[in-house]
Parts: C-alpha cells; sequence; structure tokens
C-alpha cells in the first residue's frame, strides 16, 4: 500500500509507540530497536471468519451531528478500483465501499481483525488453492435501493484489470489471476483499443472484453481462480477492488470517482476531488448485515488541502464547531507538545504499518561495502528532527525491513550493531576504504521548495560528507518530487521512499517491491533495481510453499536479503500521532492502514 | 539660470550668514534639499537606523564572531530535545548568550545568525534591484521622453506591457524552470535562484519610474535651455545626460528611496512563498517556518518581522522626508 503522502519529509510517518516513547528522554536516543513495541501491536494478524453484525454502538454515543476530518493532504483518486493510498482506501474501506471481507477493531487487543463483509465468511479455497469461492449474503443493497449481485462483484474485479486507464490500483490480480497478465479489463475489448495500450506486445496474447473466466458469478457465489496459489487472497478481499460496480453506472470509468456506489453506512453526497467530500446516510445499509460498521453520525464532512497550521490550531481549540473536527495528519512537534500537555485524550497515538527506506539504485551504486557504508554515514537522528519528525511518535528506529507486527517478522541488525538510529562515520569511512571509494558520490533528491525537505538534506549532506562521502543534493520541487523519484533515468543514485504493508505478511512486501522482473521498469515498480536471480527463485519458492508457512519465511527472506545484498537503508518505522475534538468518540488508530478507523466513529 | 532655480526654493532660499559681504553665494538645488533634509529629525533618526542594518549586511560574519554564533551549524541531535525543542535559550529555557536570539526548533540553527545574515540577504537583493531598475527606468524613461515618434511609442509599448504581466505569476513560475536547468548542481542553482529574483525585481520595478520621468522630459524638451543646446548642436546623449538628468534627480531620489523598502518586502513575501532565495538565509524563509510554532514560541517568529518591520519603515520615514525635501512646495 502507499503512504498517502506525497510529500515525505514533511510528514509522519507512523511508527509503533514504543510504551515507553513520550517520556522525553534527551532525543529518544536510548531505546533498542524492537522488543519493547506496545503489546498487541501486531497489524491485523488476527482473522474471525465468524464475526456477525450488527455492531454495537458504544452507550455515550449521541445520535447525530457531522464529523468534519481535515487534512492537509487530499486523495489522488476514489475510485473504488484504484484506491490504492492509506487515506483513501481509509476512507472508501471504512465508510462507503463494502468489499468480500474487512477489517474490524478490537478494543481488548488493540488489533484489526479480519472479518467477512458482503462474504459470508472469509472465503473457501480449493484444494490445489487456485480456486477461492465466497458466497455473498443476501439482501445488501446499493444506496438507490437495487439489490447487488454477485455479477457486480465479478465487474468490479474485472475493472481492476485495466491497470493503464485506471491507473494507480493495486495489482496482485495480474500477478495471482488466471491469464493476469494477458486480461486487460472490460474495456479495452477490440484490437485497436489494446494497440493503444502501453507496451503493446502482439504476441502475449492480450485481450479484454467481459468475456474473462479468471472470475465468474455463480448465484450468489463469486468464484475466483488464480493462475498460482495465493493463500493471503482473504486479506486482500478486503480492498475496495473486491466491491461490487454496477456496470450500468459506469458508462465512463475515469468519471466513476464522482459518484461511486454506496454499499456500506455513508453514500457520496458531493465530492471536489482535491478539495472535500461530504458524505450522507445511506438509507439502504442493514446493520445486521455488517459486523464491522456503524451509522451513528448523520455526515462526513472530509475537507482536503488545508493549511496544516490553521487545522491544528482550530482542533487544539476545541471550541464551537471544532469540537466535532479531527485530522488524520501526524501531529508536528509544537501541536504535539501543547495536546500532551493539555488535552492528552484529544491525542491518539499508534502504529503503522509502513518503513521508510533510502533505497540504493543497485544499477549504481554497485558495490555492497558502499551500500553497507551509508548505513552507517546516514545522519538517522537529525534527518528526522531536521524534517520535523517526532522521534519516538511520528517515527522509529527501524531494524528489519518488515515493520513490528508483520506475522512472521524476524528481528536482526544488519550490518552487524546497526540499530536503525547509529550514525558512526568512522565505520563508513572504512568501509568506504576497503571498497576503494572513497568520495563517493551519492545523489539524492530533496524538495527544494519545502524548508523541512531543505533542512533534512542539509543535515544529509553534513554526515555523509563526514563520513568520507561526496553529497549532492539534487532539486526537485513538491509538485514534481514524486514524478522525480519513480523516474528511471533521474540522475540520483539514492532514493527515499515508504512501503506499507497491504496486509500483515511479507506476501505484500518482497514481490511487490524487489522482484527481479520489475527491475529497470518505467516508473520504477522495482525501486532499487533489485534483480538477482537467487533473490527471485527464492521468492516464487516461498509463493509455492502453504499458507500457514509463508509469513515465516518471508521474516527469513527479509534478513537473508539484507545480509546477502544489503538492498534498503532502513530509515525509520512510520507511527502515527494525530489530533481530534473533544466531541469524537470511537476515534482509535487502525494498525492496519495507519489510519484513524472511521467505521466506528460517533459523536458524544 | 535653469529650470530647477525656478522651481527650486527653499523655505528661505537667499540664507546667507554675510548678505552685506556683496557676494551672492550660490547654492545648488540639491544643496538645499539636503540642508532641509539634515535639519529633519525624524529623517536622520531613520537615516540611522537604515545605517545600522546597512552595517548589520556588510559586517554579518563579524558579528557572527562576536556573538560567538554560527550560521546554519545547529545540530538536531545535540541542539534539540525529544519534543525537537532547544535545549539552551527560549521557550523553555531563560536568555542566554549562547544563543541571543534562541535556537531554531527542528534543526537547532542559531537565530541570530540567521537574523543577521537575513539582513545582508534582503539588502543585497532591494539594492542591487532597485538600482539596477532606477538605470533603467531614468535611461528609458529619458530616450522615450526625448525621442517624439516610434521611438518614444515602442518604449511605451513596452512599458505597458511589463505593466500587465502580473509580477507574483511570473515570480512562481521561473523557480521550477531554474530547478530544471540546475538541478544537479545545488551551488549554482543558490546562486541562480539569487539572480533570478534580482532580475525580477529589477524588471517589475523600472515602469513606474520610466513613466515619470518620460512625462518630465516630455515637458522639459520644449524649453528655452534644450532648444539653445540643441541649435548649438550639442550631441544627443549630451542633451540627456547633461542638460536634461540634472533637472530630474528630484524624481529620481524620491522613487529610489521609496522603492527600496517595497523591494524588500517583496523579497521577503517572495522566501515566504518558498521561490524567493534558497540555500542562504532570508528572513521571509524564517516567517515561514516560524509560523507553525508561534504559540509556542512566538520570539521564533517575532525576530524577522520586526526586522522587516523596522527597517521597511525607516526607508519609508526616509523617503517620505527626502520627497518632503527635494519638492519646493512642501514646508514642515
Amino acid at each position: 500500500m502507499r503512504l498517502k503522502r506525497t510529500v515525505i519529509a514533511a510528514s509522519a510517518i507512523a511508527a509503533l509507540t514504543l510504551t515507553a516513547a513520550c517520556g522525553g528522554g534527551g532525543g529518544g536516543g536510548e531505546d533498542p530497536a524492537g522488543g519493547d513495541f506496545k503489546a498487541g501491536g501486531g497489524a491485523g494478524a488476527g482473522k474471525d471468519a465468524t464475526a456477525e453484525g450488527p455492531l454495537e454502538i458504544p452507550s455515550d454515543a449521541k445520535k447525530g451531528g457531522t464529523i468534519t476530518v481535515l487534512s492537509n493532504n487530499a486523495p489522488h483518486t476514489l475510485d473504488p478500483t484504484r484506491t490504492y493510498y492509506t487515506d483513501s482506501g481509509a476512507i472508501m474501506s471504512g465508510l462507503v465501499t463494502r468489499s468480500l471481507t474487512q477489517y474490524v477493531y478490537d478494543e481488548e487487543s488493540g488489533d484489526s481483525v479480519l472479518v467477512p463483509d458482503l462474504a459470508t465468511d472469509l472465503g473457501q479455497v480449493s484444494e490445489d488453492g487456485l480456486t477461492w469461492t465466497f458466497e455473498l449474503k443476501d439482501g445488501i443493497k446499493y444506496e438507490d435501493g437495487t439489490e447487488i449481485t454477485a455479477e457486480d462483484v465479478v465487474y468490479g474485479i474485472k475493472r481492476s484489470f485495466a491497470i493503464d486507464t485506471l491507473t494507480d490500483g493495486p495489482t496482485y490480480q495480474t500477478t495471482f489471476f488466471k491469464d493476469g497478465q494477458k486480461y486487460k479489463g472490460p474495456f479495452a475489448d477490440t484490437d485497436a483499443e489494446l494497440k493503444k495500450l502501453p507496451d503493446y506486445d502482439a504476441s502475449a496474447g492480450w485481450y479484454g472484453g467481459e468475456d474473462y473466466d479468471g472470475v465468474e458469478a455463480d448465484g450468489n457465489k463469486v468464484i475466483i481462480h488464480l493462475a498460482q496459489p495465493f493463500p493471503e487472497l482473504d486479506y486482500y478481499a478486503s480492498f475496495p477492488v473486491f466491491s461490487p460496480i454496477p456496470k450500468a453506472k459506469d458508462k465512463d470509468p475515469l468519471a466513476y470517482e464522482s459518484h461511486p456506489m454506496a454499499t456500506g453506512p455513508y453514500k457520496f453526497e458531493s465530492y471536489k476531488p482535491g478539495n472535500s467530500l461530504k458524505l450522507v446516510k445511506n438509507e439502504h445499509w442493514d446493520p445486521d448485515t455488517d459486523p464491522g460498521r456503524f451509522q451513528a453520525a448523520d455526515a462526513f464532512d472530509f475537507k482536503f488541502a488545508q493549511d496544516t497550521a490553521k487545522l491544528e490550531n482550530q482542533i487544539l481549540g476545541d471550541k464551537g464547531a471544532a469540537q466535532a473536527m479531527m485530522t488524520y495528519d501526524d501531529v508536528t512537534p509544537p501541536t504535539y507538545k501543547s495536546i500532551k500537555e493539555n488535552a492528552p485524550d484529544n491525542l491518539i497515538e499508534g502504529t503503522s504499518p509502513c518503513t521508510y527506506m533510502y533505497r540504493p539504485d543497485q544499477t549504481k551504486i554497485k558495490d555492497k561495502l558502499v551500500r553497507e557504508a551509508i548505513s552507517w554515514a546516514y545522519p538517522y537522528q537529525a534527518a528526522w528532527k531536521a524534517s520535523g519528525e517526532i522521534v519516538g511518535v511520528t517515527i522509529q528506529p527501524g531494524t528489519s525491513l518488515l515493520p513490528p507486527g508483520t506475522a512472521g517478522r524476524v528481528e536482526y541488525q544488519y550490518p552487524e550493531g546497526q540499530d536503525g538510529q547509529t550514525t558512526d562515520p568512522e565505520k563508513a569511512k572504512a568501509l568506504l576504504k576497503e571498497a576503494g571509494a572513497e568520495g563517493f558520490e551519492l545523489k539524492w533528491h530533496y524538495q527544494r521548495d519545502d524548508e523541512q525537505s531543505v533542512a533534512k538534506s542539509d543535515q544529509m549532506v553534513k554526515g555523509f560528507e563526514a563520513a568520507g562521502f561526496k553529497a549532492t543534493p539534487v532539486a526537485s520541487t513538491d509538485e514534481t518530487y514524486r514524478d522525480d523519484e519513480s523516474n528511471l533515468d533521474a540522475p540520483v543514485n539514492l532514493r527515499y521512499g515508504g512501503w506499507c504493508s497491504d496486509w500483515p505478511s511479507g506476501g505484500s512486501w518482497f514481490p511487490a517491491q524487489w522482484i527481479g522482473s520489475n527491475a529497470n521498469k518505467a516508473g520504477m515498480p522495482n525501486p532499487t533495481n533489485f534483480k538477482e536471480a537467487d533473490a527471485d527463485a527464492k521468492q516464487a519458492e516461498i509463493l509455492k510453499m502453504d499458507a500457514d508457512e509463508v509469513p515465516a519465511a518471508w521474516g527469513e527472506f527479509d534478513k537473508w536479503m539484507q545480509e546477502t545484498y544489503m538492498v534498503e537503508i532502513n530509515a525509520g518505522y512510520d507511527a502515527n500521532a494525530f489530533i481530534k475534538g473533544s466531541q469524537i468518540g470511537g476515534v482509535v488508530n487502525d494498525p492496519v492502514k495507519g489510519m484513524p478507523s472511521f467505521s466506528i466513529m460517533y459523536l458524544k | 539660470m535653469t529650470v530647477s532655480e525656478v522651481l527650486i526654493q527653499g523655505p528661505d532660499p537667499e540664507i546667507n550668514p554675510e548678505p552685506r559681504s556683496g557676494e551672492v553665494a550660490g547654492r545648488s538645488p540639491m544643496r538645499i534639499a539636503m540642508d532641509r533634509l539634515l535639519s529633519d529629525r525624524v529623517a536622520m533618526i531613520c537615516a540611522g537606523i537604515v545605517l545600522l542594518f546597512v552595517l548589520i549586511a556588510i559586517f554579518a560574519p563579524l558579528l557572527c564572531k562576536l556573538f560567538g554564533v554560527e550560521v546554519r551549524a545547529g545540530d538536531p541531535v545535540t541542539d534539540t530535545d525529544s519534543f525537537n525543542y532547544p535545549v539552551i535559550g527560549p521557550p523553555n529555557y531563560g536568555f542566554t548568550w549562547e544563543a541571543p536570539l534562541g535556537l531554531e526548533p527542528n534543526s537547532g540553527n542559531d537565530l541570530l545568525a540567521e537574523w543577521f545574515y537575513g539582513a545582508r540577504t534582503s539588502l543585497l537583493v532591494a539594492t542591487i534591484a532597485t538600482v539596477v531598475s532606477t538605470i533603467a527606468g531614468v535611461v528609458l524613461g529619458l530616450i522615450a521622453g526625448y525621442s517624439r515618434g516610434w521611438g518614444d511609442r515602442v518604449i511605451t509599448f513596452v512599458i505597458d506591457l511589463f505593466l500587465t504581466l502580473p509580477f507574483l505569476l511570473v515570480a512562481i513560475a521561473i523557480s521550477p524552470m531554474l530547478v530544471e536547468r540546475w538541478r544537479e548542481n545545488p551551488t549554482m542553482l543558490d546562486n541562480a535562484s539569487l539572480i533570478a529574483l534580482i532580475v525580477i525585481l529589477s524588471i517589475f520595478g523600472w515602469m513606474g519610474l520610466a513613466r515619470l520621468i518620460r512625462g518630465e522630459v516630455i515637458s522639459l524638451r520644449e524649453r528655452e535651455f534644450i532648444e539653445a543646446a540643441h541649435v548649438l548642436g550639442m550631441p544627443t546623449y549630451r542633451i540627456l545626460f547633461k542638460e536634461l538628468l540634472p533637472n530630474l534627480v528630484a524624481p529620481i531620489v524620491v522613487s529610489f528611496s521609496l522603492s527600496l523598502p517595497a523591494t524588500i518586502a517583496a523579497e521577503a513575501t517572495l522566501a515566504y512563498l518558498g521561490v524567493g532565495v534558497t540555500g542562504r538565509p532570508s528572513w521571509g524563509q524564517t516567517i515561514l517556518r516560524a509560523q507553525n510554532w508561534f504559540d509556542e514560541y512566538p520570539l521564533f517568529l517575532y525576530a524577522p518581522i520586526v526586522g522587516i518591520v523596522v527597517l521597511v519603515f525607516a526607508l519609508n520615514l526616509l523617503g517620505d522626508a527626502i520627497r518632503d525635501a527635494f519638492d519646493p512646495k512642501s514646508f514642515r
């Protein structure tokens, strides 16, 4: 899953809240990585196939009212098929669209649990692991009162294959589903239209249109046929990709996002992309069928692209209408301090399944010793602070690539002794000398029009130069930063990025980021251009394993990959800290999405 | 007798300490204006303040050494606490000579050094831009006013054209172009952004003065002394610069002294918007960074604002005083 924020430096990550982290010691320096993460921060490993609605509304809830959600960011798109950022995913899955499965927050464990949503259970998998069957509940209706059908879910899934028309969505279906590489979605159904798609290859046997037998509807059952086993499909089925979309309403696929048909407790009243989203009650939503959501407030009013200082002051003031306001942006240091002292109840801290990484380009930084040297040279603490992160609150030193809470995660330190926050220029110098690469030039992008990005870049220059590198920051701007970072030909050899679990296992990490077949491709789906035959072979092997062995195998793979190739420099786990007005209740951090869980929010 | 001597009459034009000596001391209009200016107490206080800022700007490195501070040398790890607040000085601790204006949160950079160098950037940019735009305005205004016919029309057209260009839009649009051009060379990029800023402020600052000068020249060029010079066969450039220009000193000085503070404010505005200078301290940038911290750490925001307000206010008052001094019709 991609992080919601485009401006990574100025932003927030959310790591795991250390129990001891808020004490305010000198720079949060001494916490041994791992070990003391809050118990139960295990992002969504649990499942409950028998959960049933309705979900009880807490006794202190007052029916009605509008919850206003402010953010400095704006979702890229709200089309259910394209929803792949943490913010849009949380809004759509939490309030508007129902998928085959969903997560529900469990207060006792502080964790999210996978439960059925539209389906009666978490799916039945065939003996060979290649066929999944989901049976839909009866009587679930769209916002206009018409009943949803299995065909609509099938259409929604087919739609997700049109990755060139409906860009930026998740793409696991193209890897795992039958004919995933050949089927191009329902829109391009003639050869002429297929030829217009990028990378068209006449010999690849591409086809489009409605005629696809990878997913079929049988009565009220949705049947999915796979090309290779996908043991974690039940997690993936919680994505809005697996929500019903009535074909009749999808005449112009790019315009569907302006009003996706609601199946959840709220429906679109008005949506101005990049600006605002108003959700009102969906009368046709039936609480008895839904174990994960309730409908306590009358409306949700999202306001995007708001000024951070202004929105924080409003919520911090907690007067009048601001009592029903909240934000899902990470809190800035001055506001954190004042809310911590004055209204700790209005500060929600929690974990987020994301890791930030500096990603050396394998085609440009070929020597493993140099990559190890970078991990000793990088000024972890200085860079976090300069970019406005609060160490221990919005960011957490990281070791393994898989964030804590991931099933099967193996805790390790590589290079030996690197606990995710130690800068040691001497070690870096020694490694560079050993590699014969003294004065190696590191180049990375920074946003010149973002003060925090500049400040961070300044610290990096200092750190790298102290360690014997030549440091050259390459200017970019807020507007072009994301494109520049994913530009294969960009004049940089060190990229920065974050990755979040799509579900709590390495299966949503390694094949998505470090598979050799994605290396050296436009758009940088493999951000380090990492391509090693033995690593690819190992990944293929793990995908074939039994479901219960898979998570541990990914954990081991994480360790093996770093120790063998030193692919990434872990720049910290994301953590969440956001603020709300005093009247909003039920605000918890969903550790699976790293976002507040909108589905169980109410006004007191 | 030139026209200015008729125009400019001080309150007491014939002050002469020894009127009976039989000798009439000639005093140039400039001299008269300077005398009036020197006797204006407000103007002198303002001139002192401006001089102080100029000295700060020139001797910023020395001042930093004197106070024992260094520009942009903060270490976030040792200089800020776990909330990213500075570990010495305001807002959590009392005044300290180690950092008289405090340290910047997040980065730990010293704010006094930032302020000194911010003054330097402000004055450097504003002075160069104002000088360049004044020279351009004067030259083009002279040529336009004196060349009847197409020369005038072309220049007037160019003036109108530049007046229609939206200043902010151009400034904001130039910034990404520079990034694109010098993205791999940070030092060049910082210099380019400084030069581009000066150029932008210059090319948007000359039109008003050019129009003013053109109007003045049109009214002067029909006077006898210009006709005479023309008839005597004086070359045009000599007429422009030896005959006309001396008569235009007053509007030029006034225009210069009033556009300087406006340029300082514009520089800060652009820096605040993120399209001004980068890589060197600037008050506008400090204000941008400080605004989120205002509730907890007001000094961070006040220091650059006080700098801008005092400097611009002093320059404006000084400009007004200069105008009064050069304007024969005003008496104080």
